[in-house]
C-alpha cells in the first residue's frame, strides 16, 4: 500500500471531461496519482486484474459505452475485493432517479459535473479531502448529493 | 295504478249484477208469497159462503118440513107428510158436509153439535105429535105441550144458525183483515225494491259509461304514444319487436325495417329474413345470444353488426325481456338501436386520443431528452470559458474581454433556459404520488430554496397558517418557490420586497373565480407583493411558456417559471390566477381542491 499519494481513477468516455479533471488536479498541488479509462468494460478489467492497484476513491460516470455505471457500481459493492472502495458518482445529470439508484446500489457521493473550473476544483479537493470512513457512516440521502 | 283502477271497476260491476240478480229473487219470492195468500183468503171466502149456504139449508129444510107437519095437522092429508118425511136425510147431509166445511176443534164445531142435538129433538118431537095426530087427539092437554116445545126448538135453531152464522162473518172478517195487512204491506215493498233495483242499475251503467270513457281515453293516449314511439325511433335511431316464442311469429316496428335499409313491412318478420342482414362474423354469436335469451329470459345487452342490401355496415345493439300476456302467452319484447355514429365517434375519438397521447410522449421525452443533452456541451462550453479567463485573460484586447464577457452571459441564461425547461418537462411526468402533507412544512422548504435572494434583499415575508393537503410534495414546493423567486424577481429596485401569503378555505359556489370548478370546496392560498406589477391585460398570458412581459437585460426570467406553476396547479386539479397593477404589485391567487 502507498501512503504518499493518493490514488484516484476516473472512469469516464468524455474526452473533454477527462482534460478538465486531469487539470485540475494537476493545479491542485495535492499529491495524487490519477488512472482514467474511457468505458466501463476497460475500468472492470484493470480492477479485476490482481496486479492491479486499487484506487482510494473511484470517480465514476454513468453514461458510458459497453458498461455504465450503474453496471460497473453493482459489480464493484457485491464483489468483496473491491467493495470498500469509495466511490463518486461524477454524472452531468442530477436527475433524481439517478440519485436515488446510485445511493441505493452503494456509492457515497454524488457529484454533479460543475460548468465552471474553479467549481471544479473545489469539488474535487474537496472529494479527496474526505474522511470516508467517517462520512459513510454518516451518509443519508440527504447529504449523498454533494452541495457547494 | 290505472290498472288497479280498472280492476275495481270489473269487480265492482260484478257485484252490481249478484245484488240485482239477488233482488230480482227476493221480489219473486215475495211475488209467489202474496199470490198464494191471495188464493188462500179467496177459499177462505168461498168455504164460509159455503157454511152459510149450509146453514140456511138447514133452517129452511126445517122450515118446510115444520110447516107441511102444520097442513097435516090442519088436513089430516098424509100429502103434506112428504117434505117432513124428506127433510130429516137432507139435514143430514148438511150436517155431514157441515162437518167437513167447519175447522175441526173450533168454537163452530161446539155450535154445530148443539144444532144436531135441537135438530134431532126436534125430529123426536115430530114423532111424539105424530102419534097424537093419528089418534086424532090435538085437542088433548099433552099435544098441546109437545106441539109448544116443537115452537120453542125451532127457535132455538132458528137462534143457533144465526149464531153460528155470524160467527162465522167474524171469522172471515178477521181472516180478509190479515189478509189486507198482508196485502197492503206488499205493493210498498215491491214498489221499493223495484226502486233500489232501478238505483243499482242505474249506477251500474253510469259505471260501465264512465268505463267505457276512460278505456276511450286510454285508447287516445295509446295512440298518441305509439305514434310517439314511432316518431322517437326515428329520431332516435332503434326499432322494437315482439317474438311470440309459443307461435314462433315476429313483429317488427317500422323503423326496424329502415334500420335494416329496408321499407317498413317489405319483408316477411321471420327470425331467418333477420338473420340475412347479420354480418357473417357475427352471425353465430347473434343466434347463440338469442338462445340465451330464451332461457334467462332477459337478454344482456349484445352488440352485432348488420350488412344493409347498398353493403353499408351498421352496429346494432339490442336488449330484450320476455314478457308474459294475461292468458300466459310468453313474449319477448325488445329493442334494437343503430349505435354506429357512436361506435365511429369512439373509435375516432380513441384514434385521436393515441395520437395525443404519442405525441405527448413524444413531445415530453423530446424535452426532457433535448434539455438534459444540451446539459453536456454547454457545461463543456462554460468550463472552457472559465479557463480561457482565466489562463488567457490577460492576453485579450479590451474588446476580446468584452465580447468574452458576452459569451459568458450568454452560455448562462442558456444554462437557466435549459433548468427551467428540464424542470417543466419533469412536472409533466404524471406518475407522481399523492400524499397528505403540511403545507407549512413545503412553504418553509420553498423559502430556503430562495433564502439567498430573500436575505439579499432584506424581504419582508409574512404568511398565514396554511393547511394539510394531499399533493405532489415537491411539486408544491416548486410552486410555492417558484411564485416565491417571481415576487423577488419582479420587485421594485427601491423598496424592500414584502411578500403576503394568506389562506382562506373557500366554497366553489360563492367563488367567481371558480364558477366552472369540479369540487365544492378550495383552498385559496394568495401571494401578494409590492412589486412592479404588470398591465392586467397580461393576466393570461404570463402563465404562457416563454412568455415574458420585460426584456432580458432588465429582469433575468426565463419565461418557464409561472408555466411550470400552472402545470403543477393543474396536476392538482386546481387553479391559478394572476392579478396585476403596474408599480403597485401583484397579487397569485391559488386554489387546490380540498382532498
Amino acid at each position: 500500500m502507498h501512503t504518499d499519494y493518493i490514488h484516484i481513477i476516473l472512469a469516464d468516455d468524455d474526452e473533454d471531461d477527462i482534460l478538465f479533471f486531469t487539470d485540475a488536479f494537476d493545479e491542485l498541488k495535492i499529491n495524487t496519482r490519477v488512472n482514467t479509462f474511457n468505458d466501463g468494460e476497460e475500468l472492470m478489467n484493470y480492477l479485476n486484474d490482481d496486479e492491479s492497484l486499487m484506487p482510494d476513491v473511484l470517480f465514476l460516470d454513468l453514461n458510458m459505452p459497453k458498461k455504465t455505471g450503474i453496471e460497473c457500481l453493482r459489480e464493484i459493492k457485491t464483489s468483496d475485493k473491491m467493495s470498500g472502495i469509495a466511490i463518486a458518482i461524477y454524472s452531468t445529470s442530477a436527475s433524481e432517479e439517478d440519485i436515488e439508484k446510485t445511493f441505493v446500489l452503494g456509492a457515497n457521493i454524488y457529484i454533479k459535473k460543475p460548468n465552471d473550473f474553479k467549481k471544479l476544483k473545489k469539488v474535487l479537493s474537496e472529494v479527496v479531502s474526505i474522511n470516508w470512513q467517517y462520512h459513510t457512516n454518516a451518509l443519508n440521502k440527504d447529504n449523498f448529493l454533494l452541495r457547494l | 295504478m290505472k290498472k288497479k283502477y280498472l280492476v275495481q271497476s270489473t269487480s265492482f260491476l260484478r257485484f252490481i249484477l249478484l245484488l240485482s240478480l239477488f233482488v230480482i229473487l227476493v221480489i219473486g219470492g215475495f211475488t209467489y208469497r202474496h199470490i198464494s195468500n191471495l188464493t188462500d183468503s179467496t177459499e177462505v171466502v168461498i168455504k164460509t159462503y159455503k157454511v152459510n149456504v149450509e146453514l140456511e139449508q138447514i133452517v129452511s129444510y126445517l122450515r118446510d118440513a115444520e110447516s107441511g107437519y102444520r097442513n097435516y095437522i090442519a088436513t089430516k092429508d098424509t100429502f103434506y107428510l112428504k117434505p117432513y118425511l124428506n127433510t130429516y136425510k137432507k139435514v143430514n147431509n148438511s150436517f155431514l158436509r157441515l162437518k167437513g166445511l167447519i175447522e175441526v176443534n173450533s168454537e163452530q164445531q161446539e155450535n154445530l153439535k148443539v144444532l144436531k142435538i135441537l135438530t134431532d129433538s126436534l125430529f123426536s118431537n115430530f114423532s111424539k105429535t105424530n102419534v097424537f095426530v093419528k089418534n086424532d087427539e090435538t085437542n088433548t092437554e099433552a099435544f098441546k105441550t109437545l106441539y109448544f116445545k116443537e115452537k120453542i126448538i125451532i127457535d132455538s135453531i132458528r137462534r143457533q144458525s144465526t149464531v153460528m152464522f155470524e160467527l162465522e162473518n167474524k171469522l172471515l172478517n178477521i181472516r180478509q183483515k190479515e189478509n189486507q195487512s198482508d196485502l197492503q204491506f206488499t205493493p210498498l215493498f215491491f214498489y221499493s225494491v223495484l226502486l233500489a233495483t232501478l238505483i243499482l242499475i242505474i249506477i251500474a251503467y253510469n259505471k260501465i259509461s264512465n268505463d267505457l270513457k276512460n278505456i276511450k281515453a286510454k285508447n287516445d293516449q295509446l295512440l298518441i304514444f305509439k305514434e310517439s314511439t314511432n316518431q322517437s325511433e326515428i329520431i332516435g335511431n332503434h326499432g322494437n319487436w315482439i317474438w311470440h316464442i309459443d307461435s314462433n311469429k315476429f313483429a317488427y316496428s317500422d323503423n326496424l325495417y329502415r334500420l335494416l335499409g329496408k321499407d317498413p313491412q317489405s319483408f316477411e318478420a321471420t327470425f331467418d329474413n333477420f338473420l340475412k342482414f347479420v354480418h357473417p362474423e357475427d352471425v353465430d354469436k347473434f343466434a347463440e345470444d338469442l338462445d340465451k335469451m330464451i332461457d334467462v329470459e332477459e337478454l344482456p345487452v349484445t352488440n352485432y353488426r348488420i350488412i344493409q342490401k347498398n353493403g353499408s355496415i351498421k352496429y346494432l345493439k339490442a336488449y330484450a325481456k320476455a314478457f308474459y300476456s294475461v292468458d300466459g302467452q310468453k313474449r319477448l319484447i325488445g329493442n334494437t338501436s343503430d349505435i354506429t355514429d357512436e361506435i365511429e365517434s369512439i373509435l375516432t375519438l380513441e384514434e385521436h386520443n393515441l395520437e395525443l397521447e404519442r405525441n405527448n410522449k413524444e413531445l415530453s421525452a423530446f424535452n426532457y431528452a433535448a434539455s438534459h443533452d444540451l446539459q453536456e456541451p454547454l457545461r463543456k462550453i462554460q468550463t472552457f470559458i472559465s479557463r480561457l479567463e482565466e489562463k488567457e485573460g490577460a492576453k485579450f484586447s479590451d474588446s476580446g474581454r468584452l465580447y468574452l464577457e458576452r459569451i459568458k452571459s450568454a452560455a448562462a441564461r442558456m444554462r437557466l433556459l435549459i433548468d427551467d425547461l428540464l424542470q417543466f418537462s419533469r412536472t409533466n411526468k404524471p406518475d407522481k404520488e399523492f400524499v397528505s402533507a403540511d403545507l407549512n412544512d413545503l412553504f418553509e422548504n420553498a423559502k430556503q430554496d430562495v433564502a439567498e435572494i430573500i436575505s439579499e434583499k432584506k424581504t419582508k415575508i409574512t404568511c398565514d397558517n396554511l393547511p394539510k393537503a394531499t399533493v405532489i410534495e415537491f411539486q408544491i414546493q416548486q410552486l410555492f418557490s417558484n411564485l416565491l423567486s417571481n415576487s423577488l424577481k419582479y420587485s421594485k429596485e427601491e423598496t424592500v420586497p414584502i411578500i403576503k401569503i394568506n389562506y382562506t378555505k373557500v366554497k366553489a359556489n360563492d367563488t367567481p373565480d371558480l364558477l366552472k370548478a369540479s369540487k365544492s370546496f378550495y383552498h385559496k392560498i394568495t401571494f401578494t407583493d409590492n412589486g412592479i406589477g404588470f398591465d392586467q391585460k397580461y393576466a393570461e398570458k404570463i402563465f404562457e411558456l416563454f412568455n415574458r412581459l420585460h426584456n432580458k437585460k432588465e429582469y433575468s426570467g426565463t419565461g418557464v417559471g409561472l408555466s411550470i406553476c400552472k402545470k403543477i396547479v393543474d396536476n392538482h386539479k386546481g387553479y391559478i390566477f394572476a392579478k396585476g397593477e403596474i408599480n403597485v404589485g401583484s397579487v397569485f391567487t391559488v386554489y387546490l381542491p380540498v382532498n
